[in-house]
């Protein structure tokens, strides 16, 4: 209890003792309090029961219950047709039926009819969340009946049929193999959930934090720390001082940028010839499945006689100028990894 | 011939509502396919609805009516058990009629 309202109790007199014993019996009502902080209390078996309302692809966990086509006609005329159409027809996500085989075209419509791959979806999203503004208050034979109507709406069942617990799984979606989630949900044109995938082996245990400045920034604006009104301790990078040198390229690369190998081949991108670092993948000399033996001498006699053929048409002329030290400089740069 | 069309009509005090889900292409003759060439019009030219025999609703349609078209019209008289009929046909010569009950 806060502070304020304790002494407010004491100048109020009497008073207190009432709210006080209120206060008691309420706790008491809401059964003991659980875990580390003295919380909540454990859910009883009913409000699970009430939560657990889940209905699987075979069926499990469907209620006892039954509903024809006739029957959800009505409750759809009189509950849903006012935004999803008399027919099922109406615009956006809110179309329920239709658009059977268009999911593979340039225009797909996603319906009910049209998407789901199990009929016992159809029950559960209807038993949970529909109708809109009074989800979960549809009784199961109600549910059964307007889970037939739409599939039948779809053409999917046909006007005389009835469902249950036993025939609902038997209902076969039309797009039983397809369903697919990398596309928008409330809109057709929308975008897709994020797939994250859950780490489960070598995993971050520990967040640590740093801050971090690109190499080029540091030192340009001085002792960034200096410049702040220091109230509390200033943690973070150094900023003073020289620039700290920015990594030296390669010795391979410089001998390759000299003999003007970059004319043709790129270093990871394109160019006339093979990128240097397909080329590292074609020939790793590390021993690896795509290892070639002597790649460095293969890649030598390329350098001076050329070659053709292996990465295309065009073909590599020789250079028979380039010293054999710089050359293997280039390739041993090479076949390392190309960095 | 073309999927059969959903009609409900419904009858509230001397008023029929009449609301119909025709399945169609309705192509409009200006959309060009993937080659350039012009994809051919192909869409409901008329429609025609009757109650009891007697015409209700009369109408010319063109390319500019939405595929799988819904129509939604009302008409005076009607009562529970009459039928009505509605009938169209494209510019293909097709036609299709189906029946309903009012309810």
């Amino acid at each position: 209890m806060p502070r304020s309202r304790r002494s407010d109790m004491r100048r109020m007199g009497a008073l207190p003792l009432v709210a006080l014993a209120w206060a008691m019996s309420a706790t008491a009502a809401n059964g003991p309090a659980v875990g580390k902080f003295g919380l909540g209390k454990p859910a009883t078996s009913a409000e699970i029961a009430g939560w657990d309302i889940d209905v699987r692809p075979d069926g499990a966990g469907l209620p006892k219950g039954r509903g024809s086509v006739a029957q959800g006609q009505d409750i759809y005329d009189a509950r849903c047709a006012s935004c999803h159409g008399t027919f099922g027809e109406s615009n956006s996500y809110l179309q329920i039926a239709g658009g059977v085989g268009t999911l593979a075209s340039d225009q797909p419509i996603r319906t009910t009819g049209s998407k789901l791959n199990h009929a016992t979806t159809l029950f559960d999203y209807i038993r949970r969340a529909m109708p809109s503004d009074n989800p979960q208050s549809l009784a199961a034979d109600e549910v059964y009946a307007l889970t037939a109507y739409v599939l039948n709406l779809n053409d999917i069942l046909p006007a005389d049929a009835a469902l249950d617990a036993d025939s609902l799984p038997k209902v076969k979606m039309p797009n039983r193999d397809g369903f697919t989630t990398a596309h928008g949900f409330l809109r057709r044109d929308g975008k897709p959930d994020t797939a994250n995938v859950a780490c489960m082996v070598n995993c971050t245990t520990e967040v640590r934090l740093s801050s971090e400045m690109p190499a080029y920034a540091l030192g340009v604006h001085g002792d960034l720390a200096e410049q702040r009104r220091a109230t509390v301790a200033i943690e973070g990078l150094k900023t003073t001082g020289a620039v700290p040198d920015a990594p030296k390229p390669a010795a391979g690369l410089d001998s390759a940028k000299r003999l003007g190998c970059l004319a043709c081949h790129g270093v990871d991108g394109s160019g006339v010839g093979p990128a240097f670092r397909d080329v590292a993948a074609r020939y790793r000399g590390d021993g690896s499945p795509s290892h070639v033996p002597d790649a460095e001498a293969r890649l030598l006699a390329k350098v001076k006689t050329g070659g053709s053929g292996v990465w295309g048409p065009v073909p590599m002329p020789g250079q028979p100028q380039v010293a054999e030290a710089d050359a293997r400089a280039v390739i041993q740069w090479i076949l390392s990894g190309a960095r | 011939m073309a999927d059969p069309m959903k009609i409900r009509a419904n009858v509230v005090g001397d008023t029929t509502e009449v609301k119909v889900l025709m399945s169609h292409e309705m192509e409009t003759g200006q959309r060009k396919d993937a080659q350039g060439k012009t994809i051919p019009a192909w869409h409901i030219q008329t429609v025609n609805a009757t109650w009891n025999g007697k015409t209700v609703l009369s109408a010319q349609w063109g390319p500019a009516v939405a595929k799988n078209p819904f129509l939604s019209f009302k008409f005076k008289g009607g009562a529970k058990g009459d039928k009505v009929q509605i009938t169209w046909t494209d510019t293909r010569g097709d036609t299709r009629t189906d029946e309903a009950t009012i309810g």
